[in-house]
C-alpha cells in the first residue's frame, strides 16, 4: 500500500524538483490565495457591487437593482437617516451618529491608550525581580475574549452592584444608569478600549527599544545628560517608527470596535460603524449596509494617509 | 543658591528632588509599576468578588466579598452548559490552527526564502485583506455559507450553525497574520543548512519538511498560539454565524451573553462564566508569554 502511494505521487515530486525558483514559489503561495479568493477577494468584490444598487425588501433576494451611487450619496447627504437606526453623521445629536460615536472612540482612545502603553513599556523594559510575571499579568487585558472585556466593564457599572456608579453621579460625571446614557456609555466603551488596548501598544512600544543601541545611553550619560533628556533625545525619535505602526494599528482596530459594544452598553446605546452596518443588514437592507461597510473602509483610508504624511514631514524636519 | 530659597515643604521637596533624582526616580517607576498592574487586575477581581458573593446579596456591594458562594463555578457549568460552548470554542479555534498552519507554512516559506517575481505586491495584497473591516465581508460570506447563493445551479452548502461557518471566516481573518509571523522565522534560518540538506540528496520538499519546518518550530508554535487566541476571543463572526444554542456550535460568546440576554438579573453567574471563560486564554498566557510577545510584535513590525 505504502509503496503504491509513493509510486503514485513520486512523478508529482519529480515535477516540482525540475520546477525552476519561480515557478517553485508561485506554487507554494497558489494554496493560500486561492482560499483568500473565495473567502476574501470575492466577497469584497461583492460587497462592493452590492453596495451600487438597490435595497429591495419585498422580493427573494434582498438585492434590486443597479443605481450607481445613490446609496453614498443618500448616506453621506443624510437622506438615508430615516431608514437607519441611529444617523451616520448628524451635529445635532452627536452621542447616536455612527461617524462622529466611533471618531470620538478612536480619538480619545489612541490618545490615552498610547500613552499610557508608552509608560507601561519604559517600566516593563527595565530590568527587575518579577518583570517575567508582571508582563505576563498585563498581557492579560488584550488576550481574553471580547465578550468578556464587555462583559467585565458592564458589570462593573451596573447602577444596582456598582460601587462606583453613586459616587460618580454625585459628582455629576455620570448619569444614575450610566449604560443606558448614550454620553456615559460611550466614556465606558472608551476607557475598555483603552484597558484592553495598553498592553498591545505597549508589547510594540517595548520591541523599538529594545532595539535602541545601548551604547547610546552611555555616550549620553557620560555626557551629563539627564534621564529626561535621553529620553527626549534619544528614545523617542528611535522608537518613532514602531510607534507610529503601532498607532495605526490601534486606530484600524478602534474605528471597527464592535464586541465590547454589544455586550455592554449594547448597540442601540452607542452606535459605532459596525453597529450601524450589522443592523441594517438585520433589516434586510443590504445595499445600504454594504455601502455604510465601504464607507467605513475609506474613513480609515483617509486617518491612515493623514498619519502617513504626518510622519514624512516629521521625519524629513 | 542658598538654602533659603527652598524654605516650606514644597521647597523641602524640591531640594530633595533635586538632590536625590535616582530615588525619586526609583519611586516614580514603582509606583508606575503598581498602578498598572493594579489598572490591569482590577477588572477580574471584580468579577471574582461577585462571582462568590450568594445571589441574594448581589445589591450595593463593597469591594470585599462578604459571603462565599463557591458552588456557583458548579453551577454554571451543570445547569447551564458553558463547558459545551467552550469545547465548541476550543474546537473550531483549533481546526483555523491547523487550516492556517498548513497553508500558511507554504506561503510563509515561499515568502521567507524563494526568490519570485512579484513578491512584494502579494504580501501588500495580505495586508489589505487584513486592513478591510470584517463587516466589508460580512454579507456575502453570510450569503456564501448559509446556501443562499448558488454556482451554476447548485447551491452552496448551507453551512450556518455548523463549525465550518465559523472555521471559513477565521482562516481568512487568520491567515495574514500566520503568515506574516511563519516568514519572518523562516527567513531568518540560515541558507546553509538548507543548501547541505539539499547536497545530501534530499529533495526540495524533503528539505523543507525535514530540515526547514523543524528548524522553525518556534515559529510554528509562536504563529499556532496567536491564532488560537485570535479565534477563542473573536465576537464577530461567532456572534453571526450561529443562533445561539450550544447543539449548534455556538461558542463562548453566547454562552456569556446568554445570560445577559435572558437571565438579566444573575450577575453572579455572568461574572463566574466570565471567569470559567478566561481559564484556556489565561493557561495559554502563562506558559507562552515569550510566544505571544514574541509573535505579536513579529507580525505587528512585519511592514
Amino acid at each position: 500500500m505504502k509503496q503504491k502511494v509513493q509510486q503514485a505521487v513520486s512523478p508529482i515530486f519529480l515535477r516540482i524538483e525540475q520546477l525552476d525558483e519561480a515557478k517553485y514559489g508561485f506554487l507554494l503561495v497558489s494554496p493560500v490565495f486561492l482560499v483568500l479568493s473565495v473567502l476574501a477577494f470575492y466577497p469584497l468584490v461583492r460587497t462592493l457591487y452590492f453596495s451600487l444598487q438597490d435595497d429591495d425588501l419585498t422580493g427573494m433576494h434582498p438585492i434590486g437593482e443597479f443605481v450607481g451611487l445613490e446609496n453614498y450619496v443618500q448616506i453621506l447627504s443624510g437622506d438615508a437617516n430615516a431608514i437607519l437606526t441611529s444617523p451616520f453623521f448628524d451635529l445635532q445629536a452627536p452621542f447616536s451618529s455612527a461617524l462622529i460615536v466611533t471618531l470620538l472612540i478612536t480619538g480619545v482612545s489612541v490618545a490615552i491608550g498610547t500613552l499610557m502603553g508608552l509608560g507601561m513599556a519604559i517600566i516593563l523594559n527595565k530590568e527587575f525581580k518579577g518583570r517575567r510575571y508582571a508582563r505576563t499579568i498585563v498581557i492579560l487585558p488584550w488576550s481574553i475574549p471580547i465578550v468578556i472585556q464587555g462583559m467585565m466593564f458592564f458589570l462593573l457599572f451596573q447602577p444596582s452592584l456598582s460601587p462606583f456608579v453613586e459616587p460618580l453621579a454625585n459628582l455629576g460625571v455620570f448619569s444614575d444608569n450610566p449604560l443606558i446614557n448614550s454620553q456615559d456609555s460611550t466614556i465606558i466603551v472608551i476607557l475598555i478600549d483603552i484597558w484592553r488596548k495598553i498592553p498591545f501598544i505597549a508589547l510594540i512600544i517595548m520591541a523599538g527599544i529594545a532595539s535602541i543601541d545601548r551604547n547610546l545611553y552611555d555616550v549620553a550619560e557620560v555626557a551629563g545628560a539627564t534621564k529626561w533628556q535621553q529620553f527626549r533625545l534619544i528614545t523617542l525619535p528611535q522608537i518613532k517608527p514602531v510607534l507610529f505602526i503601532g498607532m495605526i494599528f490601534y486606530t484600524i482596530s478602534s474605528m471597527k470596535i464592535y464586541g465590547i459594544v454589544e455586550a455592554s452598553a449594547g448597540c442601540s446605546t452607542v452606535p459605532t460603524l459596525t453597529c450601524l452596518v450589522v443592523q441594517t443588514f438585520r433589516q434586510q437592507r443590504w445595499a445600504t449596509a454594504s455601502a455604510i461597510a465601504f464607507i467605513t473602509a475609506l474613513v480609515i483610508a483617509v486617518i491612515i494617509m493623514v498619519y502617513v504624511v504626518r510622519y514624512r514631514e516629521s521625519t524629513n524636519e | 543658591m542658598s538654602d533659603q530659597e527652598y524654605s516650606g515643604l514644597t521647597g523641602r521637596i524640591v531640594k530633595y528632588t533635586i538632590h536625590n533624582s535616582a530615588d525619586v526616580y526609583r519611586l516614580g517607576f514603582w509606583v508606575g509599576l503598581v498602578s498598572f498592574i493594579m489598572i490591569t487586575l482590577f477588572p477580574f477581581y471584580w468579577l471574582l468578588v461577585l462571582a462568590v458573593t450568594p445571589d441574594n446579596q448581589l445589591y450595593q456591594m463593597g469591594f470585599v466579598p462578604e459571603n462565599f458562594n463557591i458552588g456557583v463555578f458548579a453551577t454554571v457549568v451543570q445547569e447551564y452548559p458553558l463547558h459545551h460552548y467552550i469545547f465548541n470554542s476550543i474546537l473550531i479555534a483549533t481546526i483555523t490552527v491547523i487550516v492556517c498552519i498548513t497553508l500558511g507554512s507554504l506561503a510563509g516559506y515561499a515568502f521567507g526564502r524563494v526568490d519570485f517575481p512579484g513578491k512584494g505586491p502579494l504580501l501588500v495584497l495580505l495586508l489589505v485583506i487584513s486592513y478591510f473591516p470584517g463587516i466589508a465581508f460580512l454579507i456575502p460570506l453570510f450569503e456564501l455559507l448559509t446556501g443562499s447563493l448558488s454556482i451554476l445551479g447548485t447551491p452552496t452548502p448551507d453551512l450556518y450553525n455548523t463549525p465550518w461557518g465559523m472555521v471559513f471566516p477565521f482562516t481568512m481573518l487568520s491567515l495574514p497574520i500566520t503568515i506574516f509571523i511563519l516568514t519572518t522565522f523562516y527567513s531568518q534560518i540560515p541558507d546553509g543548512l538548507e543548501d547541505a540538506a539539499r547536497v545530501e540528496g534530499t529533495t526540495r520538499l524533503g528539505a523543507l519538511f525535514r530540515v526547514i519546518m523543524p528548524l522553525s518550530a518556534p515559529g510554528v508554535v509562536t504563529a499556532a498560539i496567536i491564532v488560537f487566541i485570535g479565534v477563542y476571543r473573536e465576537f464577530f463572526f461567532s456572534f453571526i454565524m450561529t443562533d445561539g444554542s450550544p447543539e449548534n456550535w455556538a461558542v463562548l460568546v453566547y454562552g456569556i451573553l446568554n445570560f445577559q440576554q435572558q437571565h438579566t438579573q444573575m450577575y453572579n453567574m455572568m461574572a463566574a462564566a466570565s471567569l470559567i471563560g478566561i481559564i484556556p486564554i489565561a493557561v495559554l498566557v502563562i506558559i507562552a508569554q515569550e510566544h505571544i510577545v514574541r509573535g505579536l510584535t513579529a507580525g505587528g513590525l512585519k511592514e
